[in-house]
């Protein structure tokens, strides 16, 4: 029996993967599981329960129940969720209307089944409908099975449950652009069921065709899917919400990756640094790099035809075919040469950030100067520069943090993320401190409300470095910054008051460099 | 050489019509004629800026929206799927509380079926108004809180909250019974002139102008009081 399912399995596969029109998911095989679950799914890698496909033989075909097992896995990878990130916002749909993330995870893991074996049934000829038939059920397996019944149109051999099947098959189910909507009706119709289930202690336990698991989705779906989630949440309290419910097994990724995402075991307080981590991915800063310096040397560039009265000793006599005669002769007219200077390429940074009273909390809420300073850190690094921050409130009674040249991104976040709330005092010699002999840039974000702003303008107007200031906000304080910078070429000035400013920041972008490029 | 795209060739794609396509297009149609007409009420409510609750206004409103779904023919489930478009979707980009309860009120009263659950517990937004004169011959069973006026109005129906209510439940009904589980909030049965309230929860006050009915708190009456 054993050596007839492998020979099934390897048979079936092809012709599975030929109807999904040729899926790139590895080869599935046999796992451990019982004769309950039949499926489960890591890493795109399908593993079957082999007794679960023996105790189904019994009451149909094998070949018939694997083909359904896998058009199932297979529906979930190229229909429904089909990535990380939708079925976190699918998770976040049913979490507002339950408010229970156990149940918002059955409940999404419900409605992920029916678009995804929906659609199935619905484009490809599948044995889906009669594995179904024979599945055990338990209360909400009935319901769901009552449901397909009823927007299938075929027996499935289920008895009641009209009120519900009636409620959800008038919900789109293969309408993609209105899942949101239908998530949060078929999470309100079946609330009552969900209730049961906790109190009977069911809610954890998996349907026949496997719970859907984040082992499903690769390290890299899963960071792309946060960072889409950092994107689409108001604040870091709700980013951290969500991540506090998907904790075990986020960590669990964490830590066997060797890129961890910068989620620590214990360290809950981490899910503020990857929510701006996360969020600074989607705004790719440029830098403008240190142009190429002339060398003032010349050189050969190119021919031109020699004149009568024009100078000897740049023909080229190999092109004159060694005459000297106008229109024969070839002289080498020279040009002068581009060299890369010692600062070729993206300097080191270093990100001044202001986290007085004045400035908005980070971990409560959404701050700009966090999120402008985290895309300028990852702007820098993705260069390969290094970064150095310098935290400030009231500096002189010791309210500052400083972090020097570094590379490491969850120490760099976690700088910009502390949260002093105190006054505004900036500490010159501490910057001063990390200035080195290659001048790195500075990258200043605050609302300029600086009891020493006076001290700090006067150290712009000394340094050479390539300065990028951005204020929040509007205020006297940022006139007078404005209006004292304004003969400084090496200072460019930018506002953000919302999200949406923030990409309009160039970091480095300096006057007089754009001047010397000009020809 | 082997053209890759050959074994795409072997596969027949053929769409199968499933019941599930016809259903949610029906009830699509029903959905817009109720949304419809619903915005052709709010629209006209819209005019004067601002939704005052005066006897009047009230009447007027529930007469147009009457008047508006005479012709519809929708079921208990496109009433609650109402309420959940009013209650999260973008297709209704503004809500009045005051006209949409009363919408629903209309809905609810006019609809073929006698006894109506609306299961209103995990919305977001509170829903006023709600069995505004439910008719003799109706159970309207309200599943969650619920907001003011509540049962206003009633003549005749049977009102089941299992929830609490905000206030002025049962404001001027006429008859009937509104039973509510939990608690109600200010002048409870105010102006009301017949029937019944029963409320197992708290009262935090009755009506100030009752001229007749009965008030029952946790089964023992309030109103009215054994000095009258």
């Amino acid at each position: 029996m054993m050596r007839d399912l492998d020979h099934i399995l390897k048979t079936v596969w092809p012709e599975v993967r030929r109807r999904h029109l040729f899926p790139e998911l590895p080869t599935p095989e046999y796992g451990e599981g019982d004769q309950r679950v039949g499926l489960d799914i890591k890493g795109k890698k399908i593993s079957i329960s082999k007794q679960f496909v023996e105790g189904i033989s019994e009451v149909m075909e094998p070949q018939k129940a694997l083909e359904g097992l896998l058009d199932h896995a297979v529906s979930h990878y190229l229909y429904c969720p089909w990535d990380f990130s939708t079925h976190l916002k699918l998770y976040r749909e049913a979490k507002k209307v339950l408010k229970d993330t156990q149940m918002a995870k059955r409940a999404t893991d419900c409605f992920i089944d029916v678009v995804a074996d929906t659609s199935c049934v619905s484009q490809k000829d599948t044995p889906l409908p009669e594995l179904y038939k024979h599945l055990q059920r338990g209360s909400m397996e009935e319901a769901m099975h009552a449901l397909y019944q009823k927007i299938w149109g075929m027996d499935l051999g289920v008895e009641g449950h009209h009120e519900i099947s009636r409620k959800l098959s008038r919900l789109p189910y293969l309408d993609r652009s209105r899942w949101k909507e239908s998530i949060r009706r078929f999470a309100r119709a079946i609330h009552y069921l969900l209730e049961e289930e906790e109190r009977e202690g069911n809610l954890d336990k998996p349907s026949s065709m496997g719970n859907h698991s984040l082992d499903q989705y690769s390290l890299q779906e899963i960071e792309k899917g946060l960072q889409e989630l950092a994107s689409d949440v108001n604040s870091p309290t709700e980013f951290k919400e969500i991540l506090q419910d998907f904790k075990d097994e986020i960590l669990k990724g964490d830590m066997n990756s060797e890129q961890a995402m910068g989620l620590g075991p214990g360290r809950s307080s981490d899910a503020n640094i990857l929510y701006y981590m996360k969020l600074a991915e989607n705004y790719l800063l440029p830098i403008r790099r240190t142009p190429m310096e002339k060398s003032g040397s010349l050189y050969p560039h190119h021919h031109v035809p020699w004149e009568v009265g024009s100078p000897y000793h740049d023909i080229d006599p190999w092109t004159s075919f060694g005459k000297i005669m106008p229109g024969i002769t070839q002289t080498w007219q020279r040009h002068e040469g581009s060299v890369f200077s010692h600062e070729e390429g993206t300097p080191n940074c270093i990100v001044i950030i202001d986290s007085s009273g004045s400035m908005t909390d980070p971990t409560r809420h959404l701050s700009h100067a966090v999120l402008g300073a985290a895309c300028a850190c990852d702007a820098y690094l993705r260069n390969d520069a290094q970064v150095a921050v310098y935290n400030f409130s009231d500096a002189y009674i010791g309210a500052q943090r400083i972090l020097t040249y570094s590379r490491n991104r969850r120490e760099i976040y976690r700088t910009l993320c502390h949260y002093f709330g105190g006054g505004t005092q900036l500490q010159m010699e501490s910057i001063e401190a990390l200035q080195t002999d290659r001048v790195p840039d500075i990258f200043l974000i605050t609302d300029m409300q600086i009891t020493n702003l006076e001290i700090m303008i006067e150290y712009f107007n000394s340094v050479k470095n390539r300065v990028t200031a951005v204020h929040i906000g509007n205020n006297k304080q940022v006139q007078t910054f404005r209006s004292s910078m304004a003969l400084r070429d090496n200072v460019g000035i930018y506002a953000v008051g919302k999200k949406e400013d923030i990409p309009r920041i160039v970091l480095g972008k300096i006057k007089e460099y754009l001047y010397t490029l000009t020809p | 050489m082997r053209n890759p795209f050959m074994d795409f060739r072997s596969v027949h794609y053929q769409k199968k019509e499933i019941p599930l396509e016809r259903i949610v297009k029906a009830k699509q149609e029903v959905m817009d004629r109720i949304l419809e007409s619903y915005f052709s009420i709010v629209e006209e409510e819209a005019k004067d800026l601002v939704w005052l609750v005066e006897h009047s206004r009230v009447v007027k409103t529930y007469d147009a929206a009457k008047e508006s779904i005479r012709d519809l023919e929708y079921d208990q489930d496109d009433i609650e799927e109402f309420c959940a478009q009013l209650d999260s979707s973008q297709k209704v980009p503004y809500m009045i509380s005051g006209p949409a309860g009363i919408y629903i009120s209309a809905l609810v009263n006019h609809i073929a079926q006698d006894s109506i659950v609306l299961g209103l517990k995990d919305y977001e937004r509170t829903f006023h108004f709600l069995g505004f004169r439910l008719p003799e011959g109706k159970t309207l069973t309200l599943q969650g809180d619920v907001g003011d006026f509540i049962g206003a109005g009633l003549s005749g129906g049977r009102l089941v909250v299992e929830g609490s209510t905000r206030n002025w439940c049962g404001a001027g009904m006429m008859k009937g019974e509104i039973f509510v589980s939990s608690h109600t909030g200010q002048r409870t049965g105010e102006w009301m002139r017949g029937g019944e309230i029963h409320v197992d929860g708290n009262i935090w006050s009755t009506g100030k102008s009752i001229f007749g009915g009965k008030i029952y708190n946790r089964g023992k009456i309030v109103i009215p009081k054994e000095s009258d």
